[in-house]
């Protein structure tokens, strides 16, 4: 419906040209840099091009092991962060009173703070001797204080979700404010149970938001190297921690490059898989 | 924030979930406060004294307010440019059958799954490629591109369903395309753009990645927080200024809402 | 590319100009010299505090800084092209400046201080001969412990590898010097690591991981790590040392059988910066005393001016230095130059380590 061709191409140049100029062409030198053979000699000038780099990435099997399994740990926190994500942007949509931007924004808030202080501090809750641990030894409800909590990868996990939960709310609240209030009024005039109608008008309806949350959340999640960083232990190092090490621990940016390539192409198939099996159209049109 | 609906749902289970929520996510704030005014330099219980040195040594550090305003210029020019092309893009992908589509929607959430830091070392090649020196303006783009999948997530999920019927109706009366988007679709989406905003300024607001290969010589926030971080005797000055920020930025959220009711 | 040559050429031949100039004697008086510095240089050295010196004689002198977060990020960043006058890398990482043409020899009959430092000091700025780098920051690393929790203390690097202390070990997260402690336990000669030896060494530090609580990266969290009691034994520079005793946290600092490692920070210059004569005078203040002692009693590491060493009295830092045991630096390795291989294949290495299953 929108086929009047100014209009269209107004919309949509703008953002094809930045994008182009500041992604794109960025990435695809990325691409190109996958394939120079070591990084001695200077940066700009020409080489051979070669796979040595897909070669050597390819003989080291922890490395698409750890790949999959960042893609698995990505799955399960889009999954929980959107789970849990969903009674807040519901409460925010539905509550009653003015103050809905206040407490959207009260949420947001904590994120000005630097993660990797609010990290820190969480580190302290968790901790061996942090307040969770002290307050349960105090409790007399363990006798040992609990040091699974922290460095390994389940408190990757956690701390994601933990992260994740207010921005992944968004969408799903964008959603859910465009819904018709009519429509539940209709349905309870006809006397179906609040369950019910949330299950047949609601939810079905603020799919859209539910699906763009979970996108928004797994994507990211598969190279995140943060986290682990603080909270992952010697074992908790995801794909992200190895691609950020060759970047700024080993000057090797071939070697990160292929690696990186390898990442993007294989979150964009799990992509196209994903579309397939939800019908991605549903959440566009 | 929309119009105010007639129908209404009891919900207090979900406040209490909201609050609980609230109050984990202010936790690790509430703990850095008391490192903010504990007289130790580690961190580390039991607390050894209370204190107000670390506030009072912030005033001598004029870098600290300038990175602080370096960030707050990046975060604020970069969201803007991110919210307008993602709510184009919105628009499009939403209101326009054609083939691209797939594609379009492909490539502008393509940049959330490029790492930063990948994405940081990439735009680093392409400036030094064209001699583009580095400033907060190289930042800047950098992060719009990041910011911009979430800005179209967020108003896409707005848009998706809103009756086209409502534009057509507009048309049918005469309103010419752009006067229809202004009059009719705009005014639906502005809280999820506002929304949107508030998300890419945030996440630009505490990036470190693409900030440490692109600012040069003016350090955005995070960045000087890192450079402060590195020995042991700097860490209770940089937590005292994060608790400080945040602490006015929650001041001037309940004033405005103090303002709101009075009128 | 042949535009981007002759640039170079042309670049090369200002940078030739600019040294016979600063070799003229044009005596400037310091409250004239204007102009405007970059440094790349790691965190935290931004702090007038370390170039303190330059600061007050050179009033009208502007220094600006970017920030390196290792010294692989530092030196990407000077082969893909920084502009920077003046880096700062550390030992191990020099030799590939000069291979690959980044670095301008220092004049050093233009540095004012630089008698003051030891020769010892000297020789680690030079490569092939020639003086590339000044030194100027340096201190050990060893195995640090929380006496309260090993009371048969420490006496060889192996305790990084000791299973009484699972769970409770941390190492800094490094290729380079997971390679060094290594070679150490073993005796392997750490200039020529054979393929078998890094083998072996990965293999060694994969089943460390099970001992080893988290890799350290930035010295705070190592320092609220050891204070918390979370971890009892790790890998560290005297700086934490200095810390933790001086926040009272019982910790002794190890002299291992094997030696303790010693590491020393240089300055180096960009070739063909057009910066190149105020770039030697900020060296040279530098190495000033007023610069020296901040970086002392500020930061716990040790400075190339020897005056600065020999008059440190606080007991901790006497104690953190071993300034007091005159047998310490013969006992204490210093990190020998890496080659281009040797840097991609250890920390190929450290990254198969983290990403084992």
């Amino acid at each position: 419906m929108l086929d009047r061709r100014p209009t269209f191409w107004a919309l949509t140049l703008p953002p094809l040209v930045w994008l182009g100029a500041f992604f794109l062409t960025p990435l695809a030198m990325m691409a190109a840099f996958s394939t120079r053979p070591d990084l001695r000699g200077r940066l700009m000038d020409p080489w051979v091009p070669s796979l040595h780099q897909y070669e050597v990435l390819l003989s080291v099997p922890s490395y698409g092991r750890l790949l999959a399994i960042s893609a698995g740990l990505a799955f399960v926190v889009a999954l929980c962060a959107t789970v849990l994500a969903y009674p807040v942007a519901y409460y925010l949509a539905f509550r009653k009173g003015r103050r809905t931007g206040t407490l959207l924004i009260l949420l947001l808030l904590p994120f000005w703070t630097s993660y990797l202080l609010r990290v820190t501090a969480w580190k302290f809750i968790l901790g061996s001797s942090g307040v969770l641990n002290s307050l349960l030894l105090y409790l007399g409800w363990i006798r040992e204080p609990i040091e699974a909590l922290l460095y390994n990868r389940q408190a990757v996990a956690i701390t994601l979700v933990y992260v994740w939960i207010p921005f992944a709310a968004l969408p799903i609240l964008a959603a859910l404010q465009r819904l018709d209030p009519s429509l539940l009024e209709a349905a309870a005039d006809l006397g179906a149970p609040p369950v019910r109608r949330f299950l047949r008008i609601v939810l079905p309806l603020s799919l859209p938001g539910v699906l763009g949350t979970f996108f928004m959340v797994f994507i990211p999640t598969v190279g995140e190297y943060v986290t682990p960083l603080l909270v992952g232990g010697s074992r908790g190092s995801l794909y992200g921690n190895i691609i950020q090490d060759f970047f700024t621990k080993a000057a090797n940016w071939p070697f990160g490059s292929a690696l990186s390539m390898v990442m993007l192409v294989t979150t964009l198939a799990l992509l196209a898989v994903a579309v397939r099996v939800v019908d991605l159209r549903r959440f566009i049109e | 924030m929309t119009t105010a609906p007639p129908f209404r749902i009891r919900i207090p289970a979900l406040g209490i979930y909201y609050v609980g929520l609230i109050v984990l996510l202010y936790l690790p704030i509430a703990i850095l406060f008391l490192f903010a005014v504990n007289a130790g330099t580690v961190l580390a219980f039991p607390l050894k004294g209370f204190t107000f040195d670390w506030f009072l040594r912030l005033s001598e550090s004029t870098a600290v307010l300038k990175s602080a305003l370096n960030s707050l210029g990046v975060a604020a020019g970069s969201s803007l440019v991110a919210t307008l092309l993602g709510t184009m893009v919105a628009l499009v992908l939403t209101r326009s059958p054609f083939r691209g589509k797939a594609i379009l929607f492909g490539l502008s959430v393509l940049p959330l799954i490029v790492p930063f830091v990948v994405l940081g070392v990439a735009l680093l090649l392409l400036f030094r490629a064209f001699g583009i020196g580095l400033s907060l303006w190289t930042v800047a783009i950098g992060h719009s591109i990041v910011a911009l999948p979430y800005a179209l997530l967020i108003v896409t999920a707005r848009l998706a369903g809103f009756d086209p019927r409502l534009e057509e109706a507009a048309m049918d009366l005469g309103a010419s395309y752009p006067t229809t988007i202004r009059r009719i679709v705009l005014p639906n989406i502005v809280p999820a753009m506002a929304s949107a905003w508030l998300t890419a300024f945030t996440v630009s607001f505490d990036e470190f990645a693409l900030a440490l290969f692109l600012a040069g010589t003016s350090p955005t926030f995070p960045v000087y927080l890192f450079s402060q971080l590195r020995f042991a005797n700097r860490l209770p000055v940089m937590i005292a200024l994060a608790v400080l920020l945040t602490l006015a930025t929650l001041a001037l959220l309940l004033l405005a809402e103090r303002i709101r009711r009075v009128e | 590319m042949s535009i981007r040559t002759r640039m170079t050429v042309v670049l090369a031949g200002a940078g030739a100009l600019a040294l016979l100039a600063s070799c003229a004697p044009a005596p400037v008086a310091p409250g004239e010299v204007s102009g405007t510095l970059t440094v790349l240089d790691w965190a935290g050295y931004d702090a007038p505090d370390f170039w303190i010196d330059f600061q007050t004689t050179y009033p009208n002198a502007t220094v600006n800084f970017e920030i390196g977060a290792s010294d692989a990020d530092i030196y990407s960043k000077m082969a893909a092209g920084d502009q920077a006058d003046i880096f700062h890398p550390y030992t191990g990482w020099l030799q590939f400046y000069v291979d690959e043409g980044l670095v301008e020899e220092i004049d050093t009959s233009a540095l004012t201080n630089w008698d003051q430092v030891p020769d010892s000091f000297k020789a680690i700025g030079q490569i092939n001969g020639r003086q590339y780098f000044i030194p100027w920051d340096w201190g050990f690393t060893s195995v640090l412990y929380r006496t309260d929790m090993v009371p048969t203390g420490v006496d060889s690097w192996a305790a990084l590898f000791d299973p009484a202390y699972a769970g409770h070990i941390s190492m800094w997260d490094d290729g380079p010097g997971a390679v060094t402690i290594s070679s150490y336990v073993h005796g392997y000669d750490e200039t020529a690591i054979t393929a078998e030896q890094l083998e072996a060494i990965k293999q060694e530090w994969i089943a460390q991981r099970d001992l080893n609580l988290f890799y350290w990266a930035g010295e705070p969290e190592l320092i609220d790590a050891m204070a918390g009691g979370d971890v009892w034994v790790a890998y560290a520079w005297q700086g934490a040392y200095a810390t933790l005793l001086g926040q009272g946290i019982p910790v002794a600092y190890a002299n291992p059988s094997e030696g303790r490692n010693s590491w020393v920070g240089v300055y180096g210059i960009r070739k063909g910066t057009t910066n190149l004569d105020l770039a030697q005078r900020f060296l040279d203040a530098k190495l000033a005393p007023a610069t020296g002692n901040n970086v002392v009693n500020l930061f716990y590491y040790g400075h190339a001016n020897q005056a600065v060493m020999s008059g440190i009295t606080d007991a901790t830092l006497v104690d953190a230095f071993s300034v007091n045991d005159p047998g310490v630096l013969e006992r204490t390795n210093f990190t020998p130059n890496l080659t281009a291989d040797q840097r991609d294949a250890w920390t190929g290495m450290w990254a198969e380590v983290k990403a084992a299953p």
